[in-house]
């Protein structure tokens, strides 16, 4: 070793009394946790489940080319439209986003605890809730930066030449909704990760079993999920041909745009507040 | 001497388990070994210390002040835990930078302190390698360099040589040693007393949770040369190595095991001392990790409980 002396002399020792701004440390945190979180085996899923819309977007597009209706609802031809918007619902707003809220929002800290990384982040002079503000961070620039792209080339695919200007508007809108998405489903699930012993499972049982189960139901119970806030948010009503959607629609009680999105911002917030006052408090007994 | 870290009846339960029971120890500042077997508290005590755990009972000062929930404590404290634990994709620069970065310094400065980090422990050349390309020993310095990497006046090591090869061990050794010499406080845990020997005389020895004695290593010394000391040393060509060190009055038994020579030897410190020369030599094939066993110290303990 080259030296005896001591590494850095930069003597950066302030008096003790507190650590550095929680906005600044969330900061060096989000850009610690973004390159890494980019280039996770989780980042390969998540890109994987976003190429399924594109590739059947292709695939539709090549159908419609032949001349063929690729979705028919109560006799009429849906147009590319429609189909993208029936894609937005089904495949981006009720399985892609809760999908990757269970399996990111999970493990922003539960990783860390596991792979025993995170007394690194623990034994330095930031506040905790600083590292859940920028993993969580990291995580909604990192989901949105692999997921809107999907979007936007299944828009380009799906929405003829010709319509594109007049659905810009709508696009902009469904990429809000599913920024959204992406932003409540990733906190309420870190909630999950940081209090729950099994937070995968019952993120799953959450996501693909309590809330479509909730929507179906009468009654106040809908009001306990997300997909609830976020249905109401779509511009456009989502086409009913099968007995389950009409029996949506009979029960269908659809709040506000407005009073959704405080309900979603209020979700968001309550979820990260607890987050961070759990690992502020919480003990990690890390086993050697 | 002024104490850099007091305890006073501290104790820490996991549910029924007592993983350390009713401790006060003031430490010094200054090296300071913190020796004792496998599963002492020594690890449940440098938690503590730093903050990761809260007691169960009593208080856990650092520089004056409580650790637990106080991160300002961090600027003037430098941790190398004991788990073998990374971002693996990262290189051992942008590891080492995107941690001295938290302690507030801007990239540039963040930089050219983990540079100076990874060079003092070695590793500067290796500095952009993936830290997953790491030898063990790469990786424990690697550890090391972040410890350091924001010059904190306290360092806690903890099992700091654990998986070095001999050589590395006494560079490490003595880089430890020249800290304290620069000014440093250092609470270094080993569960080998040549180890700790080597770096300080001033040591606490834990077991079963308690402090069992503190104060100057060569009073136990004495004990403890009474029961042969276990090194196990993983090598290319265990034989040969074998071969070598049968000519050596300080083994007293030898075996093998899968690409390992265990050895019982007498004289610890002169056997080290040997077996140094030999892997610098590169007689006997290339050393690749050297552990030691905590028998002989159990022994020790058992013996000091006893009494």
């Amino acid at each position: 070793m080259s030296s005896g002396q001591p590494a850095a002399g930069s003597g950066q020792q302030p008096a003790a009394g507190s650590g550095q701004s929680f906005v600044r440390s969330t900061m060096r945190i989000f850009d610690l946790s973004l390159g890494e979180m980019l280039w996770a085996r989780r980042t390969i899923f998540m890109a994987l489940i976003v190429a399924a819309p594109v590739f059947l977007a292709v695939v539709s597009r090549i159908v419609s080319a032949n001349g063929t209706a690729v979705l028919r609802i109560n006799g009429e031809r849906v147009g590319g439209g429609g189909i993208f918007g029936v894609m937005i619902w089904i495949l981006y707003l009720k399985f892609i986003i809760p999908a990757l809220g269970v399996f990111y929002g999970t493990s922003l800290i539960a990783d860390e605890v596991e792979d025993k990384t995170i007394t690194y982040l623990f034994t330095r002079p930031i506040p905790r809730r600083s590292i859940v503000m920028g993993k969580y961070l990291a995580y909604v620039a990192c989901a949105a930066s692999v997921v809107l792209p999907s979007v936007m080339i299944v828009f380009m695919l799906m929405v003829p030449f010709g319509e594109i200007g007049r659905s810009f508007g709508p696009l902009l809108g469904d990429l809000g909704i599913i920024a959204i998405g992406l932003a409540v489903y990733g906190a309420v699930f870190l909630l999950a990760g940081v209090m729950l012993k099994r937070p995968l499972v019952a993120g799953l049982v959450f996501a693909f079993g309590w809330e479509p189960i909730a929507l179906l139901l009468p009654g106040y119970l809908k009001h306990f999920t997300i997909a609830y806030y976020l249905q109401a948010l779509m511009p456009q009503a989502m086409p009913a041909d099968d007995t389950l959607s009409l029996l949506q629609a009979v029960v269908r009680d659809v709040p506000s745009a407005t009073v959704s999105l405080l309900w979603l911002l209020f979700a968001l917030v309550i979820a990260l507040i607890l987050a961070m006052r759990a690992v502020e408090s919480r003990e990690y007994i890390l086993e050697q | 001497m002024t104490a850099v870290i007091e305890a006073e009846h501290l104790s820490k339960w996991y549910g029924q388990v007592s993983g350390l029971n009713d401790v006060t120890v003031a430490v010094p500042s200054g090296i300071t070994g913190l020796l004792g077997p496998n599963g002492a508290g020594k690890s449940t005590f440098m938690k503590l210390v730093t903050g990761q755990l809260r007691p169960s009972t009593g208080t856990v000062r650092v520089c004056g002040d409580p650790i637990w929930g106080n991160p300002a404590q961090y600027f003037r404290l430098g941790f190398c835990p004991e788990q073998d634990a990374f971002y693996e994709r990262m290189t051992g620069l942008e590891w080492v930078t995107a941690l001295a970065r938290l302690h507030g310094l801007s990239p540039d400065a963040a930089d050219a302190a983990a540079r100076r980090a990874l060079e003092t422990v070695d590793l500067l050349e290796a500095a952009d390698r993936k830290i997953g390309a790491y030898s063990k020993g790469m990786r424990q310095r690697v550890k090391l360099a972040q410890a350091i990497a924001h010059d904190p006046a306290l360092l806690i090591l903890d099992e700091p040589l654990s998986g070095l090869d001999p050589i590395m061990r006494r560079r490490t050794i003595r880089l430890i040693k020249d800290w304290g010499c620069a000014g440093k406080s250092i609470l270094v845990s080993s569960h080998i007393l040549h180890e700790i020997e080597a770096m300080t005389s001033n040591i606490l020895l834990m077991h079963n949770g308690r402090i069992l004695a503190e104060g100057n290593v060569y009073q136990i010394r004495a004990l403890i040369d009474e029961h042969p000391h276990t090194v196990s040393i993983r090598v290319g060509d265990p034989r040969a190595l074998a071969r070598r060190l049968l000519t050596d009055e300080d083994v007293s038994s030898l075996r093998f095991e899968p690409g390992v020579v265990v050895v019982e030897t007498p004289r610890p410190d002169a056997f080290y001392s040997r077996l140094t020369q030999l892997a610098a030599s590169g007689e006997g094939g290339t050393i690749e990790e050297v552990t030691s066993p905590d028998d002989n110290l159990q022994a020790v303990f058992t013996y000091l409980v006893k009494t």
